[in-house]
């Protein structure tokens, strides 16, 4: 007799076992979507509060990163796309139900306002510059008359961005690691607390930098609560949710996780700025670079443990 | 500016006696938690081994030394406890000069008598030197000399008297680099 091994397995890569359809696009995405909406809101913020003189860099100069970053953003969400051409048709409907349907007119609207934005403060910022046509003059004169407006307008919408990113994981109920409201407004703060950073880093004045550094920081220990939080929940949760947070708890993704997003990404920058606040000479790069990057690799490794959790075994 | 910060931004150094008997108590509490001594090289080989491995991963398979420190479940040779000890003492230290008042621009520390570009061939040249020898004799100062010694290796008390030995005896003919 002749006799044949048969071995069977699931092995369709990205597929089966896991079903992995998101790769670094989304996560960039999603970053720089919430490192646009934390930038817009506190521009947003201290225009409110009459103090773009004292704010200046976060009022005036970080919100040129935003069209940027949401450019590059859309751009690597296009790219994601399966049927690229049809990306309009985002735009023919709406459906409150669905994150996706917020989210893309959430950024139809966010998008332009900070091009405008910007644009309102070009001649203030670069007084030699001149738009050239009579029409784009007044749009201009309009856009600053309007400019407190604006900022309501832009925390509102940032908020809703910042949400959004983290919603469009958790309207995921397939996904036990997703499936948690904790998420929106995780996502939401990590993306408050990187614009900071970035409006931190930017900012040449002592007085802004240290403005900035102490609302971080109560960002920083709202995020922390919130992680701990979100951990606390899935593990009173079913047997998926407790797998899912042991993916951080002793599984797959626990060093990275507890290294470069809670270690060096939150409590060594908070460290500090709290060492900074207090008088010792920290340069301003390294708390703002390591929180940025932190935030980064929080949206990677969300994104991807995501896929990897699910309630069919 | 108040006086206190002034004095907090003074480049402040412990005493290097009392800094040993720091360095020793690390070394126990790594041995403690981690299992494993202090290691500095080994963090560098392995980036070295990962580079390789990307771009001529045959050569790197093939080769009796990077094949060595490829991990067979296909994982990164850089997911390895060396290098996060090597992330730790990084941002260590950054934090032990933010604290001490030594973390400034981005400058190279050199002696007024050579220039800097100088300091960073001698530095670099020191540095090629030091990553053969460490290759050869298995650890560098923290890997072989400290964390052998620290666990009674024979091999460790060598490499710590020679390193420092032949270190203490060339340092006279480069001196001129320093004083």
């Amino acid at each position: 007799m002749k006799e044949e091994l048969f071995i069977s397995g699931r092995n369709i890569p990205n597929v089966d076992p896991y079903l992995n359809i998101w790769h670094w696009q989304i996560p960039i995405y999603l970053y720089l979507g919430g490192l646009a909406a934390g930038i817009m809101f506190f521009a947003g913020y201290f225009t409110i509060m009459r103090k773009e003189k004292d704010m200046e860099t976060t009022v005036k100069w970080a919100p040129f990163l935003v069209p940027g970053a949401l450019v590059v953003g859309l751009f690597a969400l296009f790219l994601d796309l399966k049927h690229q051409l049809y990306f309009w048709r985002l735009y023919t409907t709406i459906r409150l139900e669905s994150p996706m349907s917020w989210g893309a007119w959430t950024l139809m609207l966010v998008t332009p306002l900070s091009f405008i934005w910007v644009a309102s403060y070009m001649k203030e910022l670069f007084p030699k510059w001149d738009w050239k046509f009579n029409i784009l003059n007044k749009a201009e004169a309009l856009a600053i008359k309007y400019r407190k407006s604006m900022a309501w307008a832009m925390m509102l919408l940032a908020v809703v961005l910042g949400v959004y990113t983290g919603i469009l994981l958790s309207a995921f109920n397939a996904r036990p690691l997703w499936n948690t409201s904790v998420l929106g407004i995780l996502f939401l703060t990590s993306g408050l607390s990187t614009g900071l950073a970035a409006s931190m880093w930017m900012s040449k004045s002592k007085y802004e930098r240290k403005v900035l550094s102490r609302l971080d920081l109560i960002m920083i220990g709202i995020e922390l609560f919130l992680i701990i939080h979100m951990l606390m929940g899935f593990l009173a949760a079913s047997e998926v949710q407790i797998e899912a947070a042991h993916l951080f708890l002793g599984g797959e993704f626990t060093v990275v996780f507890w290294v470069f997003v809670i270690i060096l990404g939150l409590v060594f920058p908070a460290t500090l700025e709290v060492l900074e606040l207090k008088g010792f000479h920290i340069p301003v790069w390294i708390p703002a670079l390591l929180i940025l990057i932190g935030g980064l690799v929080f949206r990677f490794v969300m994104v991807e443990a995501g896929q990897i959790t699910r309630f069919l075994y | 500016m108040d006086t206190k910060i002034v004095k907090k931004q003074q480049p402040k150094y412990i005493n290097p006696y009392f800094g040993g008997i720091l360095l020793g108590l690390l070394l126990l509490a790594a041995f403690f938690i981690a299992g494993r001594g202090l290691s500095a090289s080994g963090a560098v080989k392995l980036l070295v081994v990962t580079v390789v491995d990307k771009v001529a991963p045959a050569h790197a398979e093939g080769n009796a030394y990077y094949s060595k420190f490829i991990p067979a479940d296909g994982s990164s040779p850089l997911y390895n406890w060396l290098i996060f000890g090597a992330i730790g003492t990084f941002f260590g230290g950054m934090l032990s000069g933010a604290i001490f008042g030594r973390l400034k621009k981005l400058r190279v520390e050199h002696s007024p008598k050579i220039s800097a570009r100088t300091r960073l061939i001698a530095a670099g040249a020191g540095g090629i030197l030091f990553g053969i020898g460490s290759q050869f004799g298995r650890g560098c100062s923290s890997g072989a000399a400290l964390s052998g010694t620290a666990s009674l290796s024979f091999g460790g008390l060598i490499v710590m008297a020679l390193m420092f030995g032949i270190g203490y005896v060339f340092a006279w003919f480069f001196r001129k680099l320093w004083i």
